[in-house]
């Protein structure tokens, strides 16, 4: 797993790319809870790179989209590919997470 | 041939057979010692205190590498002043390329410096520390089969005669038996922790019902569950309620191992106070929910939950965000994908209920992702349209969780498996 943080002219992005699982969840979780901690928002997410996510992947999100909304902060998860969405459809977790096929929807959403 | 021609010749020095005949039983002294231990904790202050007493030297010490960090920490520090080694072990690191040992890690090339404060390598930050001068050090590296273990050094050595050679071979001897030690301690580590993963799934079992069947008037409930090499956090029940119905509950707790086993635990208790309080599936799955929104580290649950009138076979079914189930009726498969909220512990929510009623001969197949998740040698997971298949083949047969569990056994032969599996089986006799 590989992740990458930009600052865009003020839009925050984090991209990650490879597998996040239970191995690799604890860096993701390190950097995504630095950005929660710095009261970041919105949070864009880019996962165009990810091949795969298990459900402690997603408990890294879950945890910081929690501490998010403690101060009314934004995730937002864009340009997820197709088999990584059906993860997300399957559990019903596009209820929980804002998702955007495009990193402009996101922006204008 | 050669060694023995210069200690024989005759332009041999009073002094060199000494030296020689000393340097060898340095050798000769610590070589049992290295070979001898798999404790690094002892191995280290051995070698270290035979090559400052060799040298006469006034300290010695070894840092260690730490690939994490990228930064050099003080393992061992054999100084006159126990406070000065203490002070060194806990407060001093050095950068790669910071000071004589950062220069001698980066390089990884051997530093004889007989003056400290002409030699603008010198990191003077340690003896500020410490209140120890510094004067002449040798700094040699720790090289292992994997890479850069350490740097040693000996500081204000006395005997200039020392064949540094002798260290060097002696560092390279201690470098292999730092290694071996470190190996040691690590596979000691993973079975304490392999030891504690089959504990915790033993435990985690015994929240279980004491039995996988349970038979009510027509409702026949198998289950099968079979624990991850690492413990998952898979979850079943049959909860007996007033009158004549069944609770049946599958669940999936994210992540793996012990934390996972644990949140399953709490989950369980929680559940079974909560299903005494209702005989609707959604509203025990809100109160559960909201029970779990203050989940630790993002974990969460997947899970159905269906309570069945066992004298109609009227089935109430709530969904948070698991997988669908199959329906076997009238010899057809039919994948049930419910109207669901999403996983506990998450966001607040309010769970859809759905009713079915079942008819003589149906039966339903609840399952976690760990059966369709399951890969093989090659990597390639079984996919939930193969689980299908493999139910429809065995529509007529009896058992066809079990069935299905050999055929993810079958796929999976010979990987470890990396999540819990777990079946539940409702039949409705006809």
């Amino acid at each position: 797993m590989k992740i990458e943080i930009a600052d865009n002219k003020g839009m925050r992005v984090i991209a990650i790319s490879g597998d996040i699982d239970m191995y690799t969840s604890p860096e993701l979780r390190k950097e995504l809870m630095h950005l929660v901690q710095k009261k970041i928002t919105p949070l864009y997410v880019d996962f165009r790179g990810v091949s795969y996510i298990d459900s402690s992947g997603i408990a890294t999100f879950v945890e910081g989209l929690k501490g998010m909304m403690g101060y009314g902060g934004k995730m937002k998860l864009v340009c997820i590919p197709e088999r990584i969405m059906e993860i997300f459809s399957f559990a019903k977790l596009d209820k929980v997470f804002e998702i955007h096929g495009t990193m402009s929807d996101a922006v204008n959403s | 041939m050669g060694e023995e021609a210069k200690l024989t010749g005759s332009e041999k020095r009073p002094g060199d057979t000494e030296k020689k005949v000393n340097e060898l039983r340095l050798l000769l002294e610590v070589s049992p010692i290295i070979s001898s231990t798999l404790e690094l904790d002892e191995l280290m202050p051995l070698v270290m205190e035979k090559a400052k007493d060799m040298m006469d030297a006034e300290a010695c010490s070894i840092l260690f590498y730490n690939r994490e960090t990228d930064k050099l920490e003080f393992e061992v520090a054999l100084c006159a002043e126990d406070s000065a080694s203490e002070v060194l072990r806990q407060k001093i690191t050095l950068d790669m390329g910071q000071g004589i040992a950062g220069w001698v890690a980066q390089n990884r090339e051997v530093l004889v410096i007989d003056d400290v404060r002409k030699d603008s390598r010198f990191f003077g930050g340690a003896d500020k520390q410490t209140g120890f001068v510094t004067r002449s050090i040798i700094a040699v590296p720790l090289i292992g089969r994997s890479g850069l273990i350490g740097v040693a050094e000996v500081i204000n050595p006395k005997s200039t005669e020392f064949d540094h050679e002798i260290f060097q071979l002696l560092c390279r001897q201690f470098a292999i038996a730092i290694e071996n030690a470190q190996f040691h301690r690590e596979s000691l580590q993973r079975e304490r922790l392999r030891q504690q993963l089959e504990i915790a799934a033993v435990i985690q079992k015994s929240f279980l019902p004491d039995s996988p069947d349970l038979t009510k008037g027509r409702l026949r409930l198998s289950a099968v569950n079979i624990s991850a090499s690492q413990v998952g956090g898979d979850v079943y029940d049959f909860i007996d309620l007033p009158g004549g119905k069944t609770g049946v509950l599958i669940g999936d707790v994210s992540g793996k191992g012990i934390s996972a086993a644990l949140y399953m635990a709490k989950f369980i208790s929680d559940f079974r106070h909560v299903s005494l309080l209702t005989d609707r599936p959604d509203v025990a799955l809100n109160r559960l929910n909201a029970q779990a929104s203050g989940a630790p580290l993002g974990m969460f649950l997947t899970a159905i939950y269906a309570i069945i009138d066992t004298e109609t076979g009227r089935l109430e079914i709530s969904v948070a965000g698991h997988p669908p189930f199959l329906r076997l009726t009238k010899g057809e498969v039919k994948v049930m994908s419910f109207q669901s909220g999403p996983p506990l512990g998450i966001v607040p929510a309010e769970y859809p209920v759905t009713t079915l009623s079942l008819e003589g001969g149906d039966a339903l197949l609840f399952v976690t992702d760990g059966v369709f998740d399951a890969k093989n040698r090659e990597g390639e997971r079984i996919g939930f349209e193969r689980i299908i298949e493999c139910v429809r083949a065995n529509a007529s047969g009896e058992q066809i969780a079990r069935r299905v569990v050999e055929y993810v056994e079958e796929f999976s032969r010979g990987t470890d498996r990396a999540d819990d599996l777990t079946m539940v089986e409702m039949r409705w006799s006809a």
